[in-house]
């Protein structure tokens, strides 16, 4: 075995002992349903039960055995450069080493099992190209999970490797009643409960059962949705730290994520329908190293804060991109004719840019606003179809990393949008130059009260 | 000149084009991907019991979208243009939905060289930038490979003297 082993001098950590316990308890429902599905099977008799039952302990030793050999064998350390190292496996022996001065974030997650046993893991992923780019130490006890992110964090810093965890002061808690009606009060949602009541009094006034399967659906998939959001975003907290923004939420799941501000590549304020005459508002932003289906997982699908008044979220906003105020732009409207492209969103497309950033708004019944800081401006698309090309119109388009938040501003007059495309390019090599938000750890927060 | 055309204009004289060698073999590959097709279409129709006017509009039809995309190949060939400016590269393309993309060297994160067999019997290659961003779509295809070698040269070394990064 050519395996690197660490040197005797390093201490060589392990996960928790309790991990292969939880790990099994992590498939008993399907084992349970197994046993179930089983006894049903056959004459029903004492005799097959015994032997699903016996079958299923022999199952579950196995798996025990193999959890705890796992358990056994998986080390983590850091290693004389500063890096982590993670050596795991039974038969296959894998060896990982996370260079620290690439990370990308480091993530405490409770999965509900884990959490009623206490336990943590701990997500650290580093910039990669590939989706294999995250290691994860399951389980360690909160208290050492929390332990291990700051000294993960103050390590890809370089600062000392017994740094506290960094201070942090809490900015925002969304109310759970707000949380509530917010989801309660999205388009699709209130449209099939409102059909949902519909059918109701329908089937109410004519006596006819008919419509009841149909509530089933009407009734069922928003229900299933407000409460899956629900329990995602439950009790949801933004703090700052001088690593980040922290978030912090869940109601079965607890989750905890650093957002750094080197990381944020764009931001975009969602409005739908129902929620403007309240002036709420859902934040979502675009992270460095985390596109693809598991990165969007890694900060709740992209979203910063589920829903908060336009001055929190403002104000959150600002936080991570200080120095720019996203409710100071001067807006530009699209054109008049634009109204034959986009009849719908005409009156609200616009696009606007300053110092920091270029930011479009759009949209019908759900407005969007998106911004791109000029830093992290990747490149600028002009696009024309042939309906815009009669209208004399283009778009124009700012790419930012894969993410849900994109910044299309349409509608605007042809030999407009190019100017701006080419002045846009200029603005973003220009803020490549002197950007320093990548360094984000190492000049002391100045504006900190 | 127009103010729609103004959207797309070069921004030096001209825009450089990609080598007219892209028509003959983009069309190649038409004919080789369409003529067996048609050829199966047409056994199988003649297999059945199929009146001979529908078999006759068919192939009406069918050849009437061969030429049409012959032609369309041409024209959609010539859209292409890309141009080199001190800070970033400019890359147009398309006929009815026109695009132009604009890659600050900067940005770039990488520069690929591609050639499938037929391209590289008609000796042409194709360059395409690869930004952080997924979105960028900055494809040059067509160029010999001695000008796709020397511009992904000179990318390159825009690119690392504006030192990479996100």
């Amino acid at each position: 075995m050519t395996l690197s082993e660490p040197t005797a001098a390093i201490q060589v950590r392990r996960t928790h002992p309790i991990t292969p316990i939880v790990q099994v308890a992590r498939a008993a429902p399907a084992l349970v349903l197994f046993l179930f599905f089983v006894s049903g099977q056959g004459d029903g008799g004492g005799a097959t039960l015994l032997l699903a039952l016996g079958g299923l302990l022999a199952i579950a030793l196995i798996g025990s055995t193999v959890a705890y050999l796992q358990w056994q064998r998986k080390i983590f350390w850091f290693d004389t450069d500063g890096d982590l190292r993670v050596n795991s496996g039974i038969l296959t022996r894998n060896e990982r080493r996370v260079q620290l001065s690439r990370l990308q974030g480091v993530e405490v997650v409770q999965p509900l099992l884990a959490r009623l046993a206490g336990m943590a893991q701990v997500k650290v992923e580093s910039a990669g190209s590939s989706g294999d780019s995250t290691v994860l130490i399951e389980y360690l006890a909160l208290s050492d999970a929390e332990a291990l992110r700051a000294e993960v964090l103050a390590r890809s810093a370089g600062v000392t490797a017994d740094a506290p965890t960094a201070p942090e002061d809490v900015l925002h808690v969304v109310p759970t009643n707000l949380l509530v009606k917010s989801l309660i009060l999205r388009g699709a949602t209130a449209g099939l409960l409102a059909i949902t009541v519909l059918v109701v009094t329908f089937s109410l006034i004519f006596e006819g059962p008919g419509g009841l399967i149909l509530i089933l659906f009407t009734g069922g998939v928003p229900l299933f949705t407000v409460f899956t959001e629900f329990s995602r975003f439950f009790d949801f907290t933004v703090a700052r730290s001088p690593d980040g923004l922290r978030l912090r939420y869940g109601l079965l799941q607890r989750q905890a994520h650093t957002v750094p501000p080197g990381r944020v590549q764009a931001i975009g304020f969602v409005e739908p329908f129902l929620w403007r005459r309240f002036g709420w508002v859902r934040v979502h932003v675009d992270l460095a190293g985390s596109s693809g289906g598991d990165g969007q997982e890694s900060v709740g699908r992209g979203v910063l804060l589920p829903v908060a008044p336009w001055p929190v979220a403002l104000q959150i906003a600002s936080a991570l991109m200080p120095g720019s105020d996203a409710s100071q732009h001067t807006w530009f409207r699209a054109d008049e004719k634009s109204r034959y492209s986009n009849p719908f969103q005409w009156r609200q497309l616009a696009v606007a840019y300053d110092e920091q950033m270029f930011g479009a708004r759009g949209g019908w019944l759900t407005h969007r606003t998106s911004f791109v800081p000029h830093a992290r401006t990747q490149s600028v698309e002009v696009t024309q179809g042939p309906l815009q090309r009669s209208l004399g119109l283009a778009s124009i388009e700012v790419h930012s990393v894969e993410g849900p938040v994109s910044v299309i501003g349409a509608g605007r007059p042809a030999s407009q949008a190019r100017q701006m495309a080419d002045a846009q390019a200029a603005r973003a090599e220009d803020a490549r130059r002197d950007d320093r938000s990548t360094r984000w750890m190492a000049p002391p927060p100045t504006e900190r009260t | 000149m127009t103010s729609v055309d103004e959207a797309f204009a070069p921004p030096g004289e001209a825009w450089s084009r990609v080598s007219p060698k892209l028509v003959i073999a983009r069309r190649l590959f038409l004919a080789l991907v369409l003529i067996p097709l048609v050829i199966l279409l047409a056994w199988l129709a003649l297999d059945d019991t199929v009146p001979l006017w529908v078999f006759a509009l068919v192939a009406v039809v069918s050849l009437g979208l061969f030429a049409w995309a012959w032609w369309l190949i041409g024209r959609r060939v010539r859209s292409w243009g890309y141009a080199e400016r001190s800070d970033d590269l400019l890359v147009t393309c398309g006929i009815l939905n026109r695009r132009l993309v604009i890659v600050p060297y900067g940005r770039m994160q990488l520069v690929d060289l591609t050639a499938g067999p037929i391209d590289r019997f008609f000796g042409i290659t194709t360059v395409q930038l690869h930004t952080a961003a997924a979105a960028t779509d900055a494809t040059i295809p067509g160029l010999t490979p001695e000008v796709a070698a020397a511009l992904r040269d000179r990318l390159a070394a825009r690119g690392e003297q504006r030192s990479a990064g996100l």
